[in-house]
Parts: C-alpha cells; sequence; structure tokens
C-alpha cells in the first residue's frame, strides 16, 4: 500500500506540474533572452551564474548545473512508469540509464523535443518543449 | 551532489583574447617532439586512452584493468555514453555456447565462420573471423560477469545455419552497455562525455604517442569546445563506430545512400576518427559497403521498436509484396539479399511501396517488442487476411493463396518458393488472429574501415607493417565482414577485438 501511496503522490505532483506547464507556453521574453517563466526570478534578478559558470555567459552551462536546485531523484520518481512500460522514464531510460544531461531533452532558452522522439513515437505529454 | 565542474569559465573569451598560441603557451611542455619537429606539449596524459564509448571501448577499458592498468580514460564526443552500441538489437552470436549445449545445437567456431565467409561474398576476413568465433565465448562472459541478462532462448538469424544468437532481456545493446559502464566505473575508468577526438599526434618515428581533443564539445551547438592534447603512454585505441550517419561520405561511396534514405544509427556515427586514421596512412577497406537493415520501418525513426521485433519473427512470418499479394523473399536470407528484394518493392509509377510482414498474434507476442508494435501504432493487429488486404490495398486471392501455399511449407518442413530453412518455423502455421508492420530498409552498418590484424593493430598502407601506439576495433575497422555481414555478429566482433586491442596495449 506504502508503495502506492508513493506513486499517487507522485503522480499528483507531475499532474499539478503539468497543469501549470501546459496551461500556457512557459518560454516568454525577458530583457535580451528567452527564459522559462518558472524560473522568473533569475531572470528579473539577471542572475545568469545560478546556472552558468559566469554571469556574462558565453558558454553551454556544466552537464550537473540544473542538479544544483533539482533533485534528480525526485525527477525519477514523478516520471516513473507502469511496470511494462519502467525503462520508459526518460530519466530513468533502458539506453542511457540517469546519464543523459538535461539540456538533451529540455531547453532553457529555447523550445526542445524529448530526444527519444528521434526514433520512438512516444508522447510525453507532460514535456513543455 | 557531485562537485560542480568549473571548466568553463570566460573560456571563448579568454581563446579570442590570446589566440592558440597563446594557449599553447599555456601548456607545459614535456618531452618528445612532433613530427614536425616542434616540441611536443601536454595537457593531460593516461596510461590508455580509449576513443569511444560502445562495446569496443568498454569492453577495452575493463580488459586493459583486468591486465592491470592503473589509468584508463574512455572519451566520447555526444553527450551520452554508449553510441550505436546502446540503440542495437543486443544481439550476441557465438559458438558452443551454454545455450546451444541446452538446445542441443551443434556448432563451432568453424561453423559460423563459414557462415559469415557465405555472406561476405567471398572478400570476408578470414582470420579476423576466425579469430573473433574463437573468442567471442569469452566476450559473452564478460557481458555476464558484468551483469548482462539475455533471454532465455537462442535467435536463428538471416544466413546463420543454425541459431546461436542470444539477445539482452531488453532486446537491446543497451543491455550490455549499461552494465559495462557500471563495471567501468567500478574499475576506475575514467568515462568523459563531449570530448570529439581530432587528430592523432605522432613522434619522430611515426608511432601515435598521444590524441588532440576539443573538450566541452556540444554536438549540434555553436560550441565547438577547447582543444586539448592528451598524452597517452601506453596506446590509443580507436573505438568510434561505422559513418551511418555521415551522409556525404556514405554517398561518395554509394550514391544511392541519399539523405532520404533512413539510418538506424544515432547521429554521432559520422566517422571523422576513420577518416583521421586514413590521413595518417591506415589503409582503407571495402568502405563501400554499407549495410541496410531489412528489419526496419518507415513508420518509426531509427532502429525504434519494430526492428528487433522483425528480426525475431521473420522465421515464422512471410514478408508480402502488396502489390501483388505474394512472398518476394526468403524472410532470413542474408541481409543484403533482403534490402534489395524489399527496395524493389514499388508502384506502378516506380515510387517505394513498402512491404508488409504477416506474423500469427499468438506467435508475435512471444517477443517483448510486440506489446510496443501495436501500442505506438507502428504495427497493427488484424482479425482476417481480408481486413489485411482492406488496409493495405493487396488483392485478397493471391494473398490467400500464398498464405494457404506457405503452410504446406511449413506443414512439409521445406519452402519451395524461396528455399527459406523451415527449422524455426516448425508447427507455427500462419492462423488469424495476425499481426502486420511494415518494412523498409535503413542505413545500418558500415563493413568498411581501417585495416587492423588479429592484435588490432592498424597497418599502414605506407610501411605495410602496424603503426605503433595506434589500435582499432569495432565498426571503424573494415574488411572482416565482406560486403554483408550477418547479423548478431557485430557484438561479438566489437567486444573480442576491443578486449584483443587491450591486451596488445597492455603486453607493450
Amino acid at each position: 500500500m506504502k508503495k502506492y501511496a508513493r506513486y499517487l503522490l507522485a503522480g499528483l505532483l507531475v499532474v499539478n506540474l503539468a497543469g501549470i506547464c501546459l496551461a500556457e507556453n512557459t518560454l516568454k521574453q525577458y530583457d535580451n533572452i528567452k527564459g522559462r517563466t518558472y524560473h522568473e526570478d533569475l531572470y528579473v534578478e539577471k542572475q545568469c551564474d545560478a546556472c552558468h559558470t559566469s554571469n556574462e555567459p558565453t558558454l553551454f552551462p556544466p552537464d550537473d548545473s540544473c542538479l544544483e536546485c533539482h533533485e534528480y531523484e525526485d525527477l525519477v520518481e514523478a516520471t516513473a512508469r507502469e511496470p511494462d512500460d519502467v525503462w520508459q522514464n526518460p530519466h530513468n531510460n533502458l539506453h542511457y540509464g540517469k546519464d543523459i544531461p538535461c539540456m538533451e531533452c529540455h531547453g532553457e532558452h529555447s523550445r526542445r523535443e524529448p530526444m527519444c522522439a528521434d526514433c520512438h513515437n512516444f508522447s510525453y505529454t507532460k514535456h513543455n518543449n | 551532489m557531485t562537485q560542480r565542474k568549473d571548466y568553463q569559465e570566460g573560456r571563448r573569451k579568454f581563446l579570442i583574447g590570446m589566440g592558440t598560441a597563446g594557449l599553447a603557451a599555456m601548456t607545459v611542455p614535456v618531452t618528445a617532439s612532433a613530427a614536425s619537429g616542434k616540441k611536443q606539449t601536454w595537457d593531460l596524459e593516461h596510461e590508455v586512452v580509449i576513443i569511444g564509448s560502445g562495446f569496443a571501448g568498454l569492453a577495452a577499458a575493463i580488459e586493459a584493468k583486468r591486465k592491470g592498468a592503473k589509468d584508463v580514460v574512455v572519451f566520447e564526443k555526444m553527450p551520452m555514453f554508449g553510441g550505436n552500441s546502446a540503440v542495437n538489437g543486443g544481439l550476441f552470436a557465438a559458438p558452443n555456447t551454454p545455450l546451444q549445449d541446452k538446445e542441443g545445437v551443434k556448432d563451432s567456431p568453424e561453423i559460423m565462420l563459414k557462415d559469415q565467409m557465405k555472406s561476405g561474398r567471398g572478400v570476408a576476413d578470414r582470420t579476423l573471423l576466425l579469430h573473433i568465433a574463437k573468442h567471442a565465448g569469452e566476450a559473452l562472459q564478460m557481458t555476464l560477469d558484468a551483469g548482462a541478462e539475455y533471454l532465455p532462448y537462442l535467435q536463428q538469424l538471416g544466413g546463420h545455419s543454425v541459431p546461436r544468437t542470444y539477445q539482452t532481456t531488453v532486446a537491446c545493446g543497451a543491455g550490455i552497455v549499461q552494465p559495462l559502464i557500471k563495471k567501468c566505473r567500478k574499475l576506475g575508468v575514467s568515462l568523459i562525455n563531449r570530448s570529439k577526438f581530432e587528430h592523432l599526434l605522432l613522434d619522430d618515428t611515426g608511432k601515435v604517442i598521444g590524441v588532440t581533443l576539443r573538450q566541452n564539445y556540444y554536438f549540434g551547438y555553436d560550441q565547438p569546445g577547447k582543444l586539448v592534447n592528451v598524452r597517452a603512454k601506453r596506446g590509443v585505441l580507436i573505438a568510434t563506430g561505422g559513418f551511418a550517419q555521415n551522409i556525404g561520405l556514405r554517398q561518395a561511396q554509394d550514391p544511392t545512400l541519399t539523405a532520404e534514405v533512413g539510418c538506424t544509427n544515432p547521429k554521432g556515427a559520422t566517422g571523422e576518427a576513420m577518416l583521421e586514421m586514413l590521413q595518417k596512412g591506415a589503409v582503407p577497406v571495402h568502405l563501400a559497403y554499407i549495410q541496410s537493415g531489412p528489419w526496419a520501418s518507415p513508420d518509426e525513426g531509427g532502429f525504434g521498436y519494430v526492428s528487433n521485433y522483425s528480426i525475431y519473427n521473420f522465421p515464422h512470418s512471410i514478408a508480402v509484396n502488396c502489390r501483388t499479394g505474394q512472398r518476394f523473399m526468403n524472410e532470413i536470407a542474408d541481409r543484403k539479399t533482403r534490402a534489395d528484394a524489399e527496395l524493389a518493392c514499388r508502384d506502378d509509377t516506380g515510387k517505394p511501396l513498402p512491404p508488409i510482414m504477416v506474423t500469427s498474434y499468438k506467435h508475435a507476442k512471444k517477443h517483448p517488442n510486440c506489446k510496443k508494435v501495436l501500442r505506438y501504432g507502428v504495427g497493427w493487429k488484424f482479425v482476417s487476411l481480408e481486413a489485411i488486404a482492406k488496409k493495405f490495398n493487396i488483392p485478397l486471392a493471391p494473398l490467400k493463396k500464398q498464405v494457404e501455399q506457405y503452410n504446406g511449407y511449413v506443414r512439409a518442413g521445406k519452402d519451395d518458393q524461396f528455399g527459406k530453412s523451415m527449422k524455426k518455423a516448425k508447427d507455427k502455421y500462419l492462423e488469424a488472429p495476425f499481426t502486420v508492420v511494415r518494412l523498409w530498409p535503413k542505413v545500418h552498418y558500415c563493413q568498411g574501415g581501417v585495416q587492423i590484424n588479429t592484435l588490432a593493430e592498424v597497418i599502414s598502407s605506407m610501411t605495410w607493417k602496424p603503426i605503433k601506439g595506434l589500435l582499432a576495433a569495432g565498426e571503424v575497422t573494415g574488411g572482416c565482414h565482406g560486403v554483408s555481414r550477418l547479423g548478431s555478429c557485430s557484438i561479438p566482433e566489437c567486444m573480442v577485438m576491443g578486449m584483443t586491442a587491450a591486451r596488445t596495449i597492455m603486453k607493450g
């Protein structure tokens, strides 16, 4: 039972997040760059170095930048799949396990498709491009 | 949280400000001089340097560690590890295995060699193939030791005279790559992504002493990364795979492989490391022999789900030309024979008309991919031949007659139409309900590459001797399979030649 409760909790969290994300396009133009509305504080306060190694970035941030704030195991749980599809969890998948850098599927300043779409017809409805 | 890497701070500005001369001056000069006579400088130093993180690179890393290497590094161009090895069918052919014992299959390295030589159409490399077949069991054991799991039965793939193919339970090469990566990490192998190999560095005697890499390289984005020179104390292994995704290069070899032809490989399979070896004198072999997979589907990208589904089901299925309602090939002939036959399936105007594969649902569902194929709309279930004929616009009478005829072959154990081996089709009659997928070949594998010997040493076209310090293994090498590689023979090749390369390097 405890296990199911956990799924339910994770599920609720995801539905909630998805609701927010799907309600509108989360990519918004800030002063000189597009960014995600759920990171608005960073743009208002011009904290580029929250992710990049410099506050005047010219390069992509390190692969583990997002994990400064996001707990990876929570993401794994939030996108857990039914036993039949257990390996289609984008955060712990058959091909690459937990090793895919976030930006391969998530764009902070631009739209990005999930990389699974290169070969598969999955619909990841919670992914907000 | 792991320690954050801080390798990018102001790097681009630094490059613009100082220029590459400034960058070189920053590095510490260490021993040896380059072929140009200039003093060679090094940014990094490792005992064994491996380029590419597929089966060959990972097997080499593990074997080098087993042989006592202290410092092994694997550099990967892409953001993820595994290359094409992470997205293929996970099919592993080996002779004299425990599963063959269990199933009472009589086999030997020599019988496996004979099958491969036939598919190689006279120009496969007998010595390399026999070396691989003899060590395939050992390589299979390495994957088992690392934790790879296989289906409890063997498959008989096209062109193989006996069932000898293992398949991972996840029906994917990742079922081997993931355990190998874990094993590498456990053994202390450094795995570094976003690092693109650029050049080999040679000393005055022509020996390979290191490589130039781009660190922090973002494939497909405008971030070229920073050039660094890496010294390899014992040797460099190039295990970078094929070039099926390099449209210009593949089309230069085979003009029919235009951008319109699909490809099962990930986007990184572009072959620059092979070209660099050729520039340094390696012998090019069979570059024009580029194989297309006859089991791929036009209804999904890449290798997808259908490829493995078809590979498993071909022995007890029929492939039907939608225009005629009849079979048009031996469904388990070698890959080239089948791909050519499929490409000939055209409508009246000459446009591609992908043929279909018809399987009894009760047999198809035994493969784990069947569910996925149906769920993701890349295959369909039908209650009758009438329904199939209607959906794909196939003349019904010939289709019905064909199925009846084929079931006669199943009963007789002999295919009078195309000479297909009916061993694996025993008692497997075509009966409703059916499942159907569409077939169209996709570029899958480059038989060609650089020439190596059975020690995995790269041969020089200038001296016809091994280039010292340079080894290559896997799809980047050429000649071993000849015109057409048999399915499930690449994984043993990559694993065995990777292990072989590590042994050669560690013998020094």
